[in-house]
């Protein structure tokens, strides 16, 4: 039983996980919180589906295929939805941009794929219970993301122009760094790593459009646990909001495990705004 | 599958024919046509009923219509797409009822939007046939002129439960369902008539239908001594994920429960070809291959005509395309029988008996318009799955 | 002097004259009647369709406050539509309690929406943008999953029959009229909010909220009021939509009903109410008529939405605009009427403000360090040094956007509390920006009314009801400010939209709005900033002559001639600390601020 719920618990976990470092990595660019996270995972089963299960494409080019999707639907959001209403941020019209941009998105998949779930493919034929591929396979991904980015940011000069922009953007500016081309960038990885949560989570929540809008908030959760930009704090989040919400779906069962998981995402919210890690106040005159 | 929404249906190949006579001969005034308003769901979460039970009733339309109609008037079906969404099946009733003065509403085919739609066509007094299991939606003070084909909710689990507890002798059930409206009314109606039976309902849950795991409900089931789980959802996902946690967890008991437990979107979900054994469905005696592997002579011959037609079986149900087709002639032929007026239609069908389905015989009186009998309700075997249709569950007597 | 009052006053009559009211209540008035009339086609298809719309309307108008004024992305609020339906129902059904009139329960609807409105609406006094976005988003899932778990009164999954209303409103025409004297109601009271100082107030939260709380704008209870009403119009919309529904279950309130509603404000026009009107009878219509596209309707109300967005920001509202497309004349000049100040500045007193040891710390940057300022009233205070020197912040932490580490600010004897920008407004310190804070959609005299918001009398209500109390602020504050206006020299551009102007203008236009305030201390930052020489003369004569009116001015620049023109006193920063104080004449043969600062 307690096996079962920390099985599922983690692997859905690392799902969110990466949703939300897939927010973070958009934010940190833009100051853009994208509605697109959550599409971008549900592409990631999707897609992984089409090309691997459908196509019947061999599983690395599929994923490889995923991840590239990822990226370029990353690109196309920046470009659609996000570029044009950066110089009038303060308007937040860019949570209007961006939402309509993944309705756009979930409405054309539920009518070229289909409304209902449908399977994907088991990509790795070993093992069972607890070495089943979905379990292990989120919890690898979030891994390599976390270590990779990691890696990254400390590590490469690209990566601290990254960390220049998140910083500061007019500084990054004054210093002559390409911010433009930078966020490009950042959204195409994001997709990537958007891409790779829906794909990695594809075997446990199925190729299906209604993923979305489960991923875009309870992937939205880590992030606001965590307090933006903060990709550990994201994992963290992740994986206890997977953990919490496993166990209350087994303590007080389907109905009221969704209301429990809104009620703790509130009170968070009201109690510590910053999130549990706690970030300052960015200036405002 | 078009998705026009008024497409009036003159019929296709064989209609075109009527089509093009009609225009031959414009001198002579054609009989009015009669109207049916078509409420069913094409788009949308819950569509593939509607698209299941589209493929009858265009069928039978076209049928009529290429035999020159009903005394010479044609079927002309207004359809409206209701999305699988009240608000829009409310639209498109009104359309229907009070613009378009249908003589009698079809549909909706889903409970949900029924359950707005009916209300309104009964207040425009106009005749409806629909085929919705929710209990409430046939009542003969209410809503006088509303019939139903097909099975109330308290028959479809009257049948699972006969199923479980008197053929597979299983006294301790787990009854559970998703989230949604449908899922949690059909357990809370179902838990107590298992009571009632004598069984005891050991686990009784309402399970999010988006959690991939369903682990430790499984688990508490089989704590709980569960001999059989009785799922009650139209999600292929949530039954599929069903299945596949009791083949891994090796648990063997039987799965009884909803129709969709045996459609082609469950199956594909399947981890495991065999995770679909011991899962008993709802369906219907007429459309089921009886013991000798073939199904009633009606039957047969409607899956001959199918055949024929070139109509799809294999991506949905037999027992949905003969619903559909049923609905169809059973307006036809109470047009035919003594007009079109909303009194004549009511008055014929409340006088209705055992009238010769493919999909079940109705039977209606003024008192009773659910037109189903108890004893059609059957349990099938959902790996018995061909050209839409399924073996009858064992332990049936023939 | 009197002739240039008459003049103002005059400026002011051809606007608000009946003719030009008639022009803006016509397309209002055509609607109710068309509306009126309707019935007469007898196509009760239609009818239903359009009483449909009044139902959208009610939730549309009061979400048009929430989302389209005040800028708060509201996505979840199919949540308290459900919330009233439910209401009506189970109160009319009797499962909860002895069943009552439909009436009665649709005012509990109300009652029961406005306090779940606010209940949702907390957060976003909190929380950034799109948290409160999500939050709402979640609210809506919830209220549908506790529909289905509390089966004895909602019925669960097979629901609950909707209300039927009795007398006077019988029968489907006459449910029809209900809901479209509901609507015209709606219609009528989001109006009058929206040519109100509330109405004003929330715009400015929604573009530029920096200036709206140093006009004395408190955000949160100003949104709290509106979701209370916003709430309680959901609510209404709630009851009429399950009668409308005849039935209700937890599957009617989609996600896709709360995105029509939340499109239909943002197609119709953010800040207007005759484009969100428009906007929800074209989306409730739009797929009746649109019926082969039926399955797309989502995805094309996405593509519209996104298309707003990017191309017309302004919407519906911004297209009918016809008037802010006439030409502005190309050669504008501004005139100031400085001898206006004793008029729109009567009755008021200067105060002196005294900053005394004022420390503050960024992280490891010390912005400002043991800091003693004092700006007499009657006086011009020149705050000048290099950038990064201090002076924005010392502003900053004067009108209390920060928090200084030590030391304190006074106005005369009182202390002003740190951290509270929403309150320097009634202590009469009113102040400027370096980059102009301004509402662009709004005209020039409407930016200008913020500035004097805290003067209103009138309570929300009374503005919803335009009640006399209510029509005479706004005659007082229109007044105030076509006076205002008319004394730093834009009087001509008064209605035209703030965005239009030229820079220069704007630096004005923030002055007249600090004019506003009658301040007894007044801030400007850098107002000289993008003038040019002529400009910056005639700004330096209307600074000089408000500061001989009593107030004292403290004012941060880098154009050394202007400070040294129109200054009393001036204070030299340098790294966060005093470098020199004392006359221009004394600064200018200052020895350290000479080759620190003006020598380079």
């Amino acid at each position: 039983m307690l096996e079962s719920i920390v099985s599922y618990g983690l692997a859905i976990g690392a799902v969110y996980a990466l949703i939300g470092i897939t927010y973070n990595v958009m934010f940190s660019a833009s100051r853009v919180f994208s509605f697109t996270a959550g599409m971008l995972g549900m592409l990631g089963g999707v897609l992984g589906a089409l090309f691997i299960g459908k196509l019947g494409l061999p599983a690395i080019v599929g994923f490889v295929l995923v991840l590239a999707c990822g990226a370029v639907i990353g690109v196309v959001t920046e470009i659609v939805a996000v570029r044009p209403v950066l110089k009038s941020i303060e308007q937040h019209l860019y949570v209007l941009s961006t939402l309509a941009f993944a309705l756009l998105v979930q409405q054309l998949t539920a009518i070229e794929w289909g409304t209902e779930a449908q399977p994907f493919p088991r990509l790795i034929p070993i093992g069972s219970g607890w070495l089943d591929q979905q379990f292990w396979l989120p919890l690898l991904a979030c891994a390599a993301t976390i270590v990779g980015l990691e890696f990254l940011y400390r590590r490469t000069l690209v990566g601290r122009a990254f960390l220049a922009i998140a910083e500061d953007s007019y500084a990054a500016r004054a210093l002559g760094l390409p911010e433009q081309r930078l966020r490009l960038a950042s959204f195409a990885l994001a997709g990537v790593i958007g891409a790779l949560a829906g794909f990695t989570g594809g075997e446990m929540l199925l190729a299906f459009f209604g993923n979305q809008s489960i991923l875009s908030f309870y992937g939205f959760v880590p992030v606001a646990l965590g307090g933006m930009g903060s990709n550990r704090g994201a994992v963290i989040g992740g994986l206890a909001l997977g953990l919490f919400q496993q166990a209350a779906n087994f303590l007080v069962g389907g109905i009221f495990a969704a209301v429990a998981v809104f009620v703790v995402f509130i009170a968070v919210l009201l109690l510590r705004p910053e999130g549990l890690a706690g970030a300052t106040l960015s200036r405002r005159v | 599958m078009p998705i026009k929404r008024r497409q009036v249906l003159s019929g296709s190949a064989a209609g075109a024919l009527s089509l093009a006579g009609g225009l031959a001969s414009p001198a002579i005034a054609a009989p009015e046509p009669i109207k049916i308003g078509y409420l069913p769901a094409l788009t949308g979460p819950s569509s593939s009923t509607g698209i299941g039970i589209n493929r009858g009733t265009e069928l039978a339309v076209n049928e009529i219509n290429a035999a020159g109609g009903v005394n010479g008037r044609k079927i002309e079906l207004i359809v409206r797409d209701t999305q699988s969404d009240p608000t829009k099946a409310v639209n498109g009733a009104a359309e229907l009822t009070k613009r378009q003065k249908v003589n009698i509403v079809w549909g909706p085919l889903n409970s949900g939007e029924s359950l707005a739609a009916v209300p309104l066509v009964a207040r425009d007094g106009i005749p409806q046939l629909h085929p919705c299991w929710v209990d409430s939606l046939t009542d003969v003070k209410k809503y006088p002129m509303c019939f139903r084909d097909a099975p109330t909710n308290q028959q479809i689990g009257a049948a699972a439960n006969r199923y479980v507890v008197d053929i597979l002798k299983r006294k301790k059930v787990a009854v559970v369902s998703d989230t949604t409206g449908y899922g949690t009314a059909s357990v809370e109606a179902y838990a107590p008539m298992l009571k009632e039976k004598g069984a005891t309902v050991v686990y009784q849950a309402n399970i999010d239908a988006a959690n991939p795991d369903l682990k430790p409900d499984m688990l508490r089931m089989r704590e709980a001594g569960a001999e059989a789980i009785m799922p009650w959802s139209v999600n292929a996902g949530f039954l599929a994920r069903i299945c596949n946690t009791r083949g891994k967890m090796e648990w063997d008991v039987p799965i009884v429960g909803q129709t969709t437990l045996g459609s082609g979107q469950t199956k594909a979900l399947l981890e495991k070809p065999e995770y679909w054994n011991k899962v008993y469905s709802n369906n219907f005696r007429n459309v089921c291959f009886a013991k000798d592997g073939k199904l009633l002579p009606r039957a047969a011959e409607f899956v001959e005509k199918l055949r024929k037609v070139k109509i799809d079986m294999g991506d949905t149900l037999l027992w949905w395309i003969a619903l559909g087709y049923d609905g169809v002639h059973m307006m036809a032929d109470a047009v035919k029988a003594v007009g079109s007026s909303p009194e004549q239609i009511t008055g014929y069908w409340n006088k209705l008996k055992d009238w010769p389905g493919v999909y079940g015989d109705i039977t209606f009186t003024p008192q009773q318009h659910n037109g189903f009998q108890d004893d059609e309700v059957v349990m099938c075997e959902v790996n018995s799955l061909r050209d839409g249709a399924f073996n009858l569950a064992p332990g049936y007597a023939s | 002097m009197t002739d240039l009052t008459q003049a103002a006053m005059l400026a002011t009559m051809p606007r608000s004259s009946w003719r030009a009211r008639l022009g803006k209540l016509a397309p209002f008035l055509a609607l109710g009647l068309a509306g009126l009339a309707f019935p007469l086609l007898g196509d009760s298809y239609w009818g239903v369709i359009v009483t449909r719309a009044c139902v959208y309307w009610v939730l549309v108008a009061g979400l048009n406050m929430v989302v389209g004024f005040a800028g708060q992305i509201a996505i979840g609020w199919v949540g308290l539509l459900t919330l009233g339906a439910y209401t009506t129902s189970a109160m009319t059904a009797g499962t909860a309690m002895p069943a009552v009139s439909p009436y009665l329960a649709l005012v509990a609807s109300a009652a029961i929406g406005g306090v779940f409105g606010l209940i949702v609406g907390m957060p976003a006094l909190r929380l950034r943008t799109f948290y409160f976005a999500m939050a709402t988003l979640g609210f809506s899932t919830i209220v549908t999953q506790v529909a289905l778990a509390w089966k004895s009164v909602t019925g669960g999954g097979i629901g609950v029959p909707g209300p039927v209303f009795g007398w006077p409103f019988v029968g489907d025409w006459g449910f029809y009229y209900f809901c479209l004297l509901l609507a015209g109601l709606c219609t009528w009271m989001t109006a009058n909010l929206a040519a109100s100082r509330f109405g004003r107030a929330l715009v400015a939260i929604r573009d530029t909220e920096v200036a709206a709380e140093s006009s004395g704008i408190a955000k949160p209870r100003l949104l709290m009021i509106v979701f209370l009403f916003s709430g309680a119009l959901a609510g209404v919309a709630g009851g009429l939509f399950s009668s409308l529904q005849s039935y209700i279950t937890p599957d009617a309130f989609t996600f896709d009903l709360s995105v029509l509603f939340f499109i239909a404000i943002l197609i119709g026009g953010r800040g207007s109410v005759l484009g969100p009107l428009l906007g929800t009878l074209l989306l409730t219509a739009l797929p009746e008529i649109a019926a082969p596209l039926v399955a797309w309707s989502t995805f094309l109300y996405a593509a519209l939405l996104l298309a707003i967005v990017l191309l017309v920001p302004g919407g519906i509202a911004d297209l009918l605009d016809f008037k802010n497309r006439r030409p502005l004349e190309q050669h504008r000049e501004i005139v100031p009427r400085p001898e206006l100040l004793m008029q729109l500045l009567h009755g008021k007193r200067g105060e002196t403000l005294s900053l005394s040891g004022v420390s503050l710390r960024f992280g490891g940057v010390q912005a400002i360090s043991n800091l003693d300022l004092d700006v007499r009233r009657e006086e011009v205070h020149g705050l000048i040094g290099p950038n990064g020197s201090g002076k924005t912040t010392t502003l900053n932490v004067i009108s209390g956007y920060y928090a200084p580490q030590a030391g304190e600010v006074r106005l005369g004897k009182v202390i002003l509390p740190p951290q509270a920008p929403q309150l320097r407004a009634s202590e009469r310190i009113a102040r400027t920006f370096q980059t102009p804070r301004l509402i662009g959609s709004a005209s020039v005299v409407e930016n200008v009314m913020i500035g004097g918001t805290i003067d209103g009398r009138g309570s929300f209500i009374e503005s919803l009801l335009t009640l006399p109390r209510h029509r005479r602020d706004e005659a007082v504050l229109r007044e105030r400010a076509m006076l205002a206006l008319l004394t730093v020299g834009l009087d001509q551009l008064a209605e035209v939209r703030a965005d239009r102007l030229q820079h220069s203008e704007l630096r004005f236009m923030e002055i007249a709005r600090a004019l506003m305030l009658q301040p007894a201390c007044l801030l400007l930052d850098e107002p000289a900033a993008g003038l040019s020489a002529e400009e910056i003369r005639r700004l330096g004569v209307l600074i000089k002559a408000i500061s001989r009116t009593g107030t004292s001015v403290l004012l941060v620049e880098h154009h050394a001639d202007l400070i040294f023109d129109i200054c009393d006193r001036v204070t030299v920063l340098n790294l966060g600390r005093v470098l020199a104080a004392g006359t221009p004449d004394e600064i200018r043969s200052h020895r350290e601020v000479v080759s620190a600062y003006l020598g380079a």
